[in-house]
């Protein structure tokens, strides 16, 4: 009998393990019933009216209550705040003098303080009469503009035909349930499976239309496996069983790669972008579930269409209206102004840019030592090894397994001797057991999330019977940051840095595998109001923590799975356990785009899929792809084979050496690119239409896509394929990187996509910068010198930038940086300056090769001003080493100029 | 004045141009990073072609710190050519040829510290303390290599003179076989025809005893005929059983079952008692294998024991797949719903542990310890092959060599001259290498000892055959009849023991013992090793598992050799979850003794070993090494630093 069960136990495991996704353990929006009740509303079911329009504090307040208040409705606080830039913000809750049960929830340490600076105190008003509304200054494009009746937000143009950006509740969807007191009788639970949610407040949920002018499509709202430009999820032509984008921070086992379902992170951030090349943005900081509509043209009868405008209806469970309207009009006005709101991402350590080799699990000190020399041997080059949680003992966090890690000191110092750091492993779910000192500790101090009785929340993860840090509290965040000191964390090293799995949170017998919403977090704050928020908190601690560690001065590198709006600030993020197929390639592109113009740039999919085993050919071309993401790792499921790139024959192996080299060859750019996005939320990749906004056939591409403004990159994402179809935007030229050709742009080319590279261009008119040695790691790099690759446009002329700091302190804040602007023209390249004159840096690093792409041949030598020095011109390699170099196409090419990087200096084609 | 201000301009160049190179510091040695061999092709001309063809370079151009040709030609010195490779002469060493991303990176890979002349770092010259160790090392492998090859070419002959053995021993079993054959068909027919003799008389007794039983019931009725039923069901035995062996005529089944009825007294008056040893259960063949007299030893199988046992886990194993594919395809959506089903009812930890389960793959049943490594997991839930009689066998089943002749027992200590006390010690360990194969164990020791065993049993037929011809008529002797049928059943066993014993010769004999035989010794061997909680066996020709206490799991059935003699390959082991069917790799290198190691599971269920053994020191390898060594001491000394 006991084998029988034994053998019906594998029996449901083996089926278990072998089905993927399981819908049914999810929450669809029919069975949600706020998203039920807001979807099946009609429009114009607003009835609030705006009346006591004032300006209180730099604001425009207003009161919302009904039109007929038969009910005796308690009011609303509307407030309307203006920010330079192009920024409003409007709030609208419950009015605190009239002593609602509780206080809703606001997301604290979101929006940076820096936003304060920007604000703009407003102190008057003007108003309309047609309809009654009124009307605030924004900038000298803009102004915003509240309709009394029915009330309606929005911002419009201030000149010419006053043409509409952004609004809200213009088609009356807007609803705000207020918190109730539970009187007797009332039964406010909801049932979910097995699960049972108190809901003590009854329904608080929050709900209205959002309508975006002169847009061909709209994107954003992370985290989906889906098509960039969002596809309409209700209206005519959408299936009636259609679900809305959800935005629930959730840990899906083996996600699909085409559905609109909430996964590991949630940015209720929306861009749009239309035909006349403008965007705009909206964006609604709330940590409660989200599930956001995008109507198809025609859903409202009514409201008539024609006029190329994108409806969305958001509706959020808890917490209160807090919104921004971003007027744009460009592109990157529109992503500057959402990162003057929440941040620009940090500036990572450069090592943090380079490839990244993970797998669950490198199991002992051996196996690390032997990956690392495999590197090595093979010429690869590698800059962080990373362990899963097998490497702790019995998933205790800051532990190690001492069988398997007896010396993880001298482990992590003989990597740091190759200039290689080592990444572990830190959750937020901490074994319930009383030996272990941090549950110890945790429990004492009253450290965990309490369930609804009070009691610390008992959930089980990989560790079994866990409980989760309250990470909340700043008091909390502060002693979990402290964990991190070389002291506490034993077996830690200067070069040890840290990732944060599950912080979604991930709890395995949770309702939809995560914590239950009647969990309570300090202060009372009911876990449905910071569910979104949970993992965010948890990565700014760790990464606070690593700054603590560091006495300020090392940069921390976190990465983090769960994602919400100012993640970006703390570390790096992966689309979670993907899968090793072909389609899960594919969208992992639109994923990146939708990550980057959200904010979050610095990220990454796993290479090779974590699911499954890759064939070779999908894992070459995923490390082909792999090589332009921001953030650059293999990773690997348990249950899978070895993958290390040295393990599928000598010409697969080569393959991938050659994508891991291209990527080292780039990282000066990529290392400018990421200065760039810290200083102005620009993303390193970028939609195409991001620097083509005029060009309509970019808008829904998201199979290429731009690393900065110079390259264009469209993966291969099939079988066998050898040809691509690769449409290049603009009326510049592009030429191939591998082997300078021109292609015209404006027009889509078939091309040869051998199985060496996937098709990648620089665009005619920039110069981008390279370091063509390869080494162990990017910190050998250092002193090589630079290359510079000038691609010049039909006006001969080009320019780019090259960003330097010493690549891991903070002394790049207090100007120790380099900071230079290359610019071609009339037959003389520059290079400028354009650090502040304070910012100060020297660097030995030479320029040893000038690349001239387009360039008509002839010149034989130029004149290298101050040095009054000629040097030769000669036909070079394009590519240095590597795959392509073999096939002997040779460029015009500057040699030996002998100028430094950190120099002013002239060169002049003779 | 205008002079002196001249002279500080050139003077401001010089020291201007100097700070710029100062980043990357002039190679002095123009031939840097060129291999001996190679300096011709750089000092023949002084322009120079790439090797790639694609281009030509001057002498100034040769190490100038700036790629020229993509394949690095014109920078064997310098780290500027992605492609290029750096030459250190590592003089009291080896040379070594390092990637050009090496030259100038701050960390020494060079023992004679050339590739690192920036002055970023001082590396020391360690290459005569390298070169010495490395030299002890080679020493020391050369050393192993000219006894493994002695003990390689003593494995060697011994093969062919097993092999030899074997082919005789199986020609000499097929001539006797073929005798046997036709003395069993002589003994069947007599047998028949006594029989058909008795049963005329039984019928004929019958009929009298029914007449009277007739008249008896005459007078006392009610009585049943259970007689008859008795008979009835002796015949049903004797016709259903058996059908296992192909080759074997019906009749020899029936025998071979009544031996089974009747197994004890049967051998009496067999000539030794090894015979009744190999005859009797694998109980029985344990002691045979562990006694310790290896003389007169010749092995047969009976198939009713090795055999079947192996068939046993083929089958075993067979199931065991077919139904875990059933499982999947066929009972994926009942188990589904099932689960969903469970799943409501499920407690908070069980349903914590399905969830965790999915990705981990461990059985979410588990009642506690949910930190164990998956590995462990697995193992606990999967070991359920059962103990087969087999491997009861193989556990004790020692024997120095079944083939070997009586005082080959000093020949076999001879073979592992480096540890005399080896073999003794791991008899009483049980741990590394040892007969496993029982079935060549068994012993037909009379084919050997008493080479007229088949002339004996010839005579006692024919005589046999003319005593009972003699009784032609009713009724039947019944202590002849019993003789024949005895002599029968005998000679018919004999034969199903030669006939397996050929089969399972033929099969050895297709075996592929590697080009010079020298991997013969390893057929029906175990060696295994310890690691941990776990016992890894392997067993050459046949299959490699992992037992951790009495749970069994197998890594593979036996495939072949490969990469030409350098790895065994064990494939199909037990399934894995969410993971490949179980496998092992074994790579084999020279070594005094069979001894297995470093057992890993490098990737889920694949499984990696190495296996020392003489059969690898390759006479060609020992030249290699030997040449290598010489060339390392006719080396000289290094010049201190020469090259810095």
């Amino acid at each position: 009998m006991r084998s029988l069960l034994f053998t019906l136990s594998l029996l449901c495991f083996a089926s278990q393990t072998s089905l993927s996704w399981k819908k049914e353990e999810f929450r669809s929006c029919d069975q949600t019933p706020f998203c039920k009740r807001a979807r099946s509303r009609s429009p114009g079911a607003c009835s609030l009216i705006a009346t006591d329009v004032t300006i209180a504090d730099g604001d425009l307040v207003a009161k919302l209550t009904p039109k007929d208040n038969d009910d005796q409705i308690n009011p609303l606080v509307l407030s309307l705040s203006v920010y330079g830039d192009g920024i409003v913000r409007l709030r609208i809750d419950e009015d605190h003098s009239l002593n609602p049960p509780k206080k809703r929830f606001r997301v604290p340490d979101v929006v940076v303080p820096e936003l304060e600076e920007k604000k703009i105190r407003l102190e008057k008003f003007a108003t309309e009469n047609d309809p009654p509304s009124s009307v605030v200054y924004v900038s000298d494009g803009y102004e915003a503009v509240v309709r009394h009746e029915p009330f309606e937000v929005y911002v419009r143009e201030r000149s010419g035909d006053r043409r509409r950006v952004v609004s809200l509740n213009s088609h009356g969807l807007f609803d705000f349930e207020q918190l109730g007191k539970k009187g007797e009788g009332d039964d406010w639970e909801e049932k979910f499976r097995t699960h049972t949610d108190s809901r003590p407040f009854g329904s608080q949920s929050i709900s209205f239309d959002v309508s975006f002018y002169e847009s061909s499509f709209v994107y954003g709202i992370p985290e989906h496996a889906t098509s960039f430009a969002l596809k309409p999820t209700k209206g005519p032509g959408v299936e009636e069983s259609a679900e809305p984008y959800r935005l629930f921070n959730l840990d899906v086992f083996e996600y699909e790669h085409e559905s609109p379902f909430g996964l590991y992170g949630s940015i209720p951030f929306m861009v749009s972008h239309g035909g006349t090349g403008k965007s705009s943005g909206f964006f609604w900081l709330n940590a409660a579930e989200m599930q956001i509509d995008v109507l198809a043209e025609g859903w409202d009868a009514e409201s008539g269409g024609g006029e190329s405008r994108i409806d969305t209806l958001w509706m959020s469970e808890a917490g209160i209206v807090d919104t921004f309207f971003f007027a744009g009009p460009e592109p990157k006005d529109v992503v500057r102004q959402y990162a003057s709101v929440t941040g620009t991402s940090a500036m990572p350590q450069l090592f943090a840019t380079g490839y990244h080799q993970c797998r669950w699990n490198y199991k002992d000190e051996e196996d690390v030592a032997q990956v690392d020399s495999k590197f090595d041997e093979h010429d690869i080059p590698y800059d962080v090894l990373w362990l899963d949680i097998e490497h702790t003992d019995g998933k205790r966090y800051f532990t190690w397994d001492s069988a398997l890690f007896p010396n993880p000191e001298e482990m992590q110092k003989k990597l740091d001797a190759k200039g290689r750091r080592m990444v572990t492993i830190v959750d937020p779910h901490i074994k319930r057991d009383d030996s272990y000192f941090l549950h110890k500790e945790a429990t004492e101090m009253g450290y965990y999330v309490k369930d609804s009785s009070g009691k610390d929340f008992d959930g089980w993860c990989w560790p079994g019977s866990s409980s989760y840090i309250d990470m909340l509290s700043p008091e909390i965040r502060e002693w979990w940051g402290g964990r991190f000191s070389y002291k506490n964390y034993v077996g830690s090293t200067p070069s040890l840095y840290i990732w944060n799995d599950m912080n979604e949170p991930s709890v395995f017998n949770g309702p939809e595998v995560t914590m239950p919403r009647d969990a309570l977090h300090v202060g009372g704050v009911e876990h449905r109001e910071v569910h979104n928020a949970y993992g965010y908190y948890f990565h700014m601690a760790t990464s606070d923590g690593l700054v603590m560690r560091g006495e300020g001065k090392d940069r921390p590198f976190v990465l983090s799975r769960a994602i919400f709006p100012g993640t970006q600030r703390y570390g790096a993020i992966w689309t979670g356990d993907n899968t090793a197929e072909w389609e899960h390639l594919r969208v992992s592109i639109p994923m990146l785009l939708t990550l980057g113009l959200t904010g979050i740039t610095f990220s990454g999919a796993d290479i090779g899929g974590f699911f499954g085993n890759p064939e070779p050919e999908l894992l070459v071309r995923w490390y082909q792809v792999g090589a332009y993401y921001p953030f650059f790792r293999g990773h690997a499921h348990h249950d899978t084979k070895r993958r290390e790139p040295w393990l599928f024959g000598e010409r697969n192996t080569e393959l991938m050496r050659d994508a891991i080299h291209t990527r080292y060859t780039l990282l000066p750019y990529f290392y400018t690119l990421f200065r760039e996005a810290n200083v102005t939320g620009v993303p390193v990749l970028r939609p195409l239409w991001m620097e083509f906004p005029q060009d309509e056939a970019t808008f829904s591409n998201d199979e290429a896509f731009m690393v900065g403004n110079g390259l264009l990159v469209q993966g291969v994402y099939t079988k066998g394929t050898t040809h691509a179809s690769v449409y290049l935007p603009g009326k510049e030229s592009w030429y191939d990187l591998r082997n300078g050709k021109t292609y015209v742009g404006g027009k889509t080319h078939k091309m040869d996509a051998p199985e060496e590279s996937i098709p990648a261009f620089q665009r005619a008119g920039t110069i981008i910068p390279r370091k063509d040695r390869f080494r162990r790691s990017s910190f050998q790099m250092d002193n090589d010198p630079y290359t510079l690759v000038i691609a010049l446009n039909s006006s001969q002329e080009a320019d780019g930038e090259l960003y330097i700091d010493d690549g891991k302190s903070f002394e790049f804040k207090r100007g120790a940086y380099i900071h230079r602007r290359f610019v071609f023209s009339n037959g003389v390249l520059t290079s400028k300056n354009v650090a502040p004159p304070e910012a100060s840096l020297s660097s030995q690093c030479l320029i040893d090769r000038i690349i001239l792409l387009g360039h008509s041949s002839g010149p034989n030598s130029a004149l290298v001003e101050p040095l009054n020095q000629k040097a030769e011109i000669e036909m070079g390699p394009l590519r240095m080493g590597g795959l392509v170099a073999s096939s002997g196409t040779n460029v015009l090419t500057i040699r030996k100029p002998g100028v430094r990087v950190d120099q002013d200096w002239t060169i002049k084609i003779l | 004045m205008r002079v002196l201000l001249s002279f500080l301009l050139l003077l401001f160049l010089v020291l201007a141009s100097s700070a710029i190179r100062s980043s990357s510091s002039p190679v002095t040695d123009p031939f840097l990073g060129i291999s001996p061999q190679d300096e011709k092709y750089y000092k023949s001309s002084s322009e120079i072609k790439c090797k790639d063809g694609s281009k030509r370079f001057t002498r100034a151009q040769l190490n100038d710190d700036f790629c020229d040709c993509a394949d690095g030609t014109d920078e064997p010195g310098t780290s500027a050519c992605p492609n290029g490779k750096f030459h250190c002469r590592n003089a009291g060493h080896s040379p070594l040829v390092l990637f050009s991303s090496r030259v100038n990176d701050g960390i020494c890979d060079c023992c004679d510290g050339s590739d690192e002349y920036d002055g970023k770092v001082a590396c020391s010259n360690t290459c005569w303390e390298a070169g010495k160790a490395a030299r002890e090392n080679l020493k020391k492998k050369i050393q192993t290599y000219n006894q493994g090859v002695v003990i390689r070419r003593k494995e060697i002959e011994q093969a062919k003179v097993g092999l030899d053995k074997d082919e005789a021993e199986l020609k000499k079993l097929k001539i006797e076989q073929k005798i046997l054959k036709g003395l069993v068909q002589q003994l069947k027919d007599r047998k028949e025809q006594i029989e058909k003799i008795e049963e005329k008389e039984r019928l004929e007794k019958e009929k009298e005893e029914k007449e009277r039983k007739e008249a008896e019931e005459a007078a006392q009725p009610g009585k049943g005929d259970g007689e008859e039923k008795t008979d009835g069901n002796e015949k049903v035995e004797g016709s259903t059983d058996g059908g296992e062996m192909p080759g074997v005529s019906q009749d020899d089944e029936i025998l071979d079952e009544n031996e089974h009825h009747d197994e004890t007294g049967r051998y009496k008056d067999l000539d030794t008692d090894e015979e009744s040893a190999a005859e009797a259960e694998p109980t029985s063949v344990l002691e045979e294998g562990t006694h310790n007299n290896p003389a007169d030893q010749h092995v047969v199988e009976t198939k009713e024991e090795s055999p079947s046992s192996e068939d046993l886990i083929i089958t075993a194993g067979s199931q065991h797949d077919g139904s875990t594919k059933k499982e999947e395809s066929d009972e994926v959506k009942k188990e589904e719903d099932i689960v969903s089903e469970k799943k409501e009812a499920l407690s908070k930890e069980e349903l914590g542990r399905l969830v965790a389960s999915r990705w981990t793959g461990e059985n979410s049943d588990k009642p506690s310890e949910a930190d164990d490594s998956p590995k462990a997991d697995e193992h606990e839930n999967l070991e359920h092959t059962p103990t087969s009689p087999q491997e009861v066998e193989e556990d004790d089943g020692f024997v120095s060599d079944g083939d070997e002749e009586t005082g080959d027992d000093g020949k076999y200590s001879d073979r592992e001259p480096e540890d005399d006390t080896y073999e003794e010690e791991y008899r009483h360990d049980s741990t590394s290498s040892y007969k496993s194969d029982a079935e060549d164990d068994l012993d037909l020791s009379e084919t050997t000892s008493s080479p007229t065993w088949l002339e004996k049993i010839q005579k006692t037929v024919k005589n046999i055959l003319q005593a009972v011809n003699l009784f032609q008529t009713t009724p039947v002797d019944k202590s002849e009849a019993d003789r024949v049928r005895k002599e029968y059943d005998e000679s018919s066993s004999k034969l199903k023991k030669i006939q397996s014993r050929v089969s399972s010769l033929e099969k050895k004999l297709k075996q592929d013992f590697g080009p010079e035989k020298e991997f013969y010794s390893f057929h029906g061997r175990c060696f295994e090793s310890k690691q941990g909680k776990y016992t890894y066996k392997v067993c050459a020709y046949k299959e490699a598992t992992q037992e951790e206490g009495y749970s069994k799991t197998q890594l593979g059935g036996w495939e072949k050799f490969e990469n030409s003699y350098q790895f065994m390959t064990y494939t199909n082991g037990d399934k894995c979850w969410n993971g490949p069917d179980r496998s092992l790799k074994i790579k084999l290198r020279c070594g005094l003794k069979n001894e297995l190691m470093d057992v890993d599971e490098p990737s889920r269920c694949e499984y990696a070993a190495v296996l020392s053994t003489p059969a690898r020191c390759l006479e060609d390898k020992l030249k290699e090494l030997q040449e290598k060594l010489e060339k390392l001491m006719n080396q000289d000394q290094p010049q201190k630093h020469d090259e810095l």
